[in-house]
Order: C-alpha cells, then structure tokens, then sequence
C-alpha cells in the first residue's frame, strides 16, 4: 500500500532541552497517585448515590485507604524539601508574583481558547496560570492536613463545635482542588497548545521551540525574552 | 456564509446538550432534602417520669442484657452515676442531677429526635428513621466515620473503635430494641423491665396525652412539671416529664440539626456539585471549541 502525500514531506526535528528534574517528576506522580485516591474515597463519603460503597466493610476499607494515602500525601512535600533544599528555594522565587502574570490573566483567553498568542507577555518556567494552581494547591494541601488530622484523631478530644467546621472546610478544599484538577487534567492531556507539557513531565524535557513560544522567559532570559516580544509587538502593529 | 451559519447551529445545540449534561451532573449529586417532619401520634416513644423513678437501675441493667453490652469499669468517686456516661457499650443509664428543686434522678437515653443531626450527617444510611419514628442504627452499614459522633446536640452515639490505627470502628447507641419490637418479643427492655413505671412505651399519641395527665395531676399537687421532647428537634421519641427547667438537667432547650450540619449538606454539597457541573461543562465547551479554533498542524 502506498500513501500518497499533498505537497512537499516535511521531517521535523524537536530538539529537546530539559525542564524538570526526575525528582521533580517523581514528586509530581506521587502527589498525583496519592490525591486521586484521596478525592475518590473522599467523595464516596459525598455523593449520596455512592452510598453503598461508603457502607460497612467497603466502607472501612474506603477508609483506610484515605488514612494510608493521606499520611503519603501529607508527608511528600515535607521530605521532597528536606530532600531537595535548594528547589524550595528555586520553587519560591520561581512562584512569586510577578508583572507578567497580569499580563497572563488578560491574554490567557484568547491564548488559550483561540491560540492567539500576541498579547501573552513571556512567562517563567511555571506561567501564571500554573502558579496559581500551585498556589491553590499549596492553601488546599494546609487545609486538608489542619482539618484532616484532627478529624482522624481528634473526636472526642477537640469540642464537637470545632470539629463541624473542620469537615465542612475538608469538603470546601476537596471541592476547589478536585475542580482545579479536571483543568489541570483536560490542559494536560486534551489542550493542542499544551502538548509539550504531559511530555516534560514524563521525560523532564520539552521541546526548545515550545520553550520558546510558551516560557520565553525561562528559555531566553528576562531580559532577551522582552526584548523578543516588544520587537515582535512592533512588527505586529506595522502590518 | 452557509459553512459559518451550519457551523453556528452546531455550537448552539452542542451548548444546550452540554448544559443539559451540567445540570444532569449537578443533580445526580444531589442529596435529596426531606421535608420537615412531625412525629406522628401513631409512632412508638418511651415516656419517663422522674417522679415515679427511684433510681434502681433496672433500665441500664435490662439495657446491657438484651443488647449484650459488657460491663464497664468505672472511678470509685462514691457517685451514684456509674458508670459517668453514656459510652459505646453503656447506652442507657440513670443520671442524678442537683436541681433548684433538688436532687432528681434522670434516665438518659437516645432521645429519638424526629429531626435527627445524626440521620442527616450519616454518609452510609445505616442511621435512620425506623417506619414506628425512632432512629434505628444498622451496624452493618456503618463505616465508624464518626460523624454522628460529633453532630448529636445530646452527645447520645458513641463511636466503638476497633482499630485506632486503621479507623475500623463503630458508632452504637440505643436503638430503641428495635429487634424486640419488629420481633415480637415485646417494647424496650428498659421500659419492659421498670418495676414502677417510671419508664413507659407505647404509641407516641397516647403517652403524650399520659404525660400531660400526669402533668396536670402534679400541678394540682403543687409540683412545678413540665414535658420535655414534644415538640423538640421536631418531636423526640423520648419523651420526659421535667422538675426543672431543661439545662439544669444538661438538656438543650432548643435542641437542633447543629445549623452547620444543613449548610454543610444542603448548602455546601449542592454548591460544590454546580462547581463540579460547571467546570466539567467548561472543559467540554473549551474542548470542543478549541479543538476547531487551534490546528494542531499550526502549533508550535
């Protein structure tokens, strides 16, 4: 059988540069295996149709397997920085605000929905949108350990009026960080634009270009990269 | 021109099929919110009154006997309560409390509220209403989650812990005999057992009328009494007849659903389930407009 091709073949070569560390990634896919279990066992206790499975010796078990997974996702961050002391310090001055994050918030539709990338200022390694997940996710990940420890242990030891409020915060977090993690998941694995993403954080490399169009910042360098973008601004708006 | 009308009519049926699938979304997760219930006349209650009752115990005895429940051991503080309270294998028990009017005794139990926080906190259903209106516990379906634990305004279900570590546990409390009942074998073994009728048990309409008999009969002997659980958390199963007003017997007043326990299931839960509907629409709406807008042959 024999294909036949419209026009000219083209090879594309990718030249891949690395992004993320393995122990990055392996942090990344332990918090992933951990708070997947964690959100599925939690909204058994939920979601009224998924009563039975919250019932009796499926229930004990639902339970703990959310112990098990907790007490892992609990401790991950915890042992990555005493491992890795020098990425908090990276990851700290990689996740403060910046003025480029404005510039994301205004441009992130048309960039993310249209693909009209003109007006999106360059972004660092993690641009604002994944800095606020981050930042979600690190509030969330408070919430659930300051609410969670003491519903595990805490019954009968801490007032009943405390402990309401702690499962109705449990739920609130579960709820902001389930939603962020559908976006997260359909950016990851659905989105056109994002396809160098899922890639980076299997194999901890992307793809130069991609760096180029998506984290000009951290590809180029603050300086080069406004540089880039304000002459490709000009060029812009002679045409 | 005609590509770009088919290509409108597309978008607006894909948008009412994926708001259909949102709301669809929202309400499979919705908890469906019983209306507010009165105990009927033809349930069953116990009633207590505190004047017949000499406090020997019997009730927490026959309590312990029928349910198997194994003894406790308690501190030697020379207190006639013992044990203390009520526990995971105590559900029953005399209390004395110190009143203006003086020293009374008080058989504590499961109040059998109609409007129960610990039926409406119970994630497995293995809390609920038995047909005859009082709170049934099927043990069985009961996970140890403990909610009910921390939700009951009188402090009544106790959690049975197993395994600290693991959490296997469960909640238990007075279930009202409920096998006794449905078996045939006759009421609640404390009110079977009291050898002066201070606890009784029969049809909810007929005690109460009892109680206020009885109340009336101790006004004229000049005994300031008054019924307790008539129409509290929406009518309890446990009625009693008070010497004192209901704190000092350490009895809410006003006994309710702790009002976080409704906006946490009523208000939260259905919250969070529009945010799950919405950003699920969100992405499919992205997904499918995006997947026409973006060329992946033109991405970087």
């Amino acid at each position: 059988m024999t294909v036949q091709l419209k026009g000219k073949p083209e090879v594309v070569t990718i030249q891949w540069i690395p992004k993320y560390t393995f122990m990055e990634r392996l942090g990344h896919w332990l918090h992933t295996a951990t708070f997947i279990p964690l959100a599925i066992t939690g909204m058994i206790l939920y979601f009224p149709f998924l009563e039975p499975l919250a019932q009796g010796e499926a229930g004990l078990f639902v339970r703990l397997v959310h112990r098990v997974a907790a007490v892992i996702f609990g401790l991950l961050p915890i042992i990555y920085y005493i491992v890795e002391p020098r990425r908090l310090l990276l990851h700290i001055r990689e996740f403060l605000p910046r003025k480029e994050d404005i510039g994301w918030l205004k441009a992130a539709p048309a960039y993310y929905l249209l693909g009209k990338h003109e007006a999106m200022p360059p972004q660092g390694r993690f641009n604002a949108g994944e800095k606020l997940n981050g930042l979600m996710m690190i509030i969330t990940w408070f919430i659930f350990g300051i609410t969670g420890v003491p519903m595990w242990f805490g019954k009968g030891v801490i007032p009943p009026e405390i402990f309401r409020w702690l499962v109705v915060f449990h739920d609130l977090a579960m709820i902001v960080s389930v939603c962020m993690l559908m976006v997260h998941l359909y950016l990851a694995v659905a989105h056109p634009l994002m396809w160098a993403g899922l890639v980076s954080m299997r194999f901890g490399v992307t793809s130069a270009e991609y760096a180029a169009e998506h984290h000009a910042k951290w590809y180029y360098g603050p300086k080069r990269a406004m540089e880039i973008w304000e002459a490709k601004k000009r060029e812009g708006a002679h045409h | 021109m005609n590509g770009e009308k088919t290509e409108r009519r597309m978008s607006r049926r894909e948008f009412l099929g994926l708001s259909a699938l949102g709301l669809g979304i929202s309400l499979i997760g919705a908890r469906p919110v019983a209306a507010a219930r009165a105990a009927s006349p033809d349930e069953v209650a116990i009633l207590y009154d505190p004047v017949k009752c000499v406090g020997c115990k019997a009730c927490q005895m026959a309590c312990k006997r029928w349910n198997r429940l194994p003894a406790e051991s308690t501190d030697p503080l020379g207190i006639y309560e013992s044990p203390r309270d009520l526990s995971a294998i105590t559900w029953n028990i005399i209390k004395l409390r110190r009143t203006q009017t003086g020293w009374h005794f008080f058989n504590y139990q499961c109040m059998h509220c109609t409007d129960a926080a610990c039926v409406e906190v119970c994630p497995t259903g293995a809390l609920a209403h038995d047909p005859l209106g009082f709170v049934a516990l099927n043990r069985d379906r009961c996970n140890g989650c403990g909610y009910c634990t921390q939700f009951c305004p009188y402090g009544v279900p106790h959690l049975r812990v197993e395994n600290a570590l693991t959490g296997a546990a469960k909640s238990a409390k007075c279930t009202f005999c409920q096998d006794r009942l449905w078996e045939g074998i006759g009421g609640p073994a404390c009110a079977e057992v009291c050898p002066v009728g201070a606890l009784a048990w029969g049809r909810r309409g007929e005690l109460l009328e009892k109680a206020w008999a009885r109340v009336a009969e101790l006004h004229a002997r000049g005994m300031d009494v008054r019924i307790y659980g008539e129409t509290e958390a929406g009518g309890l199963h446990r009625l009693s007849i008070l010497l004192d007003e209901p704190e000092q017997y350490g009895l809410p007043s006003a006994p309710k659903t702790p009002a976080f326990a409704r906006a946490w299931q009523r208000i939260i839960q259905p919250l969070g389930n529009v945010a799950f509907g919405a950003a699920l629409l969100g992405i499919l709406g992205a997904f499918l407009f995006v997947r026409r807008k973006i060329r992946m042959e033109e991405v970087k």
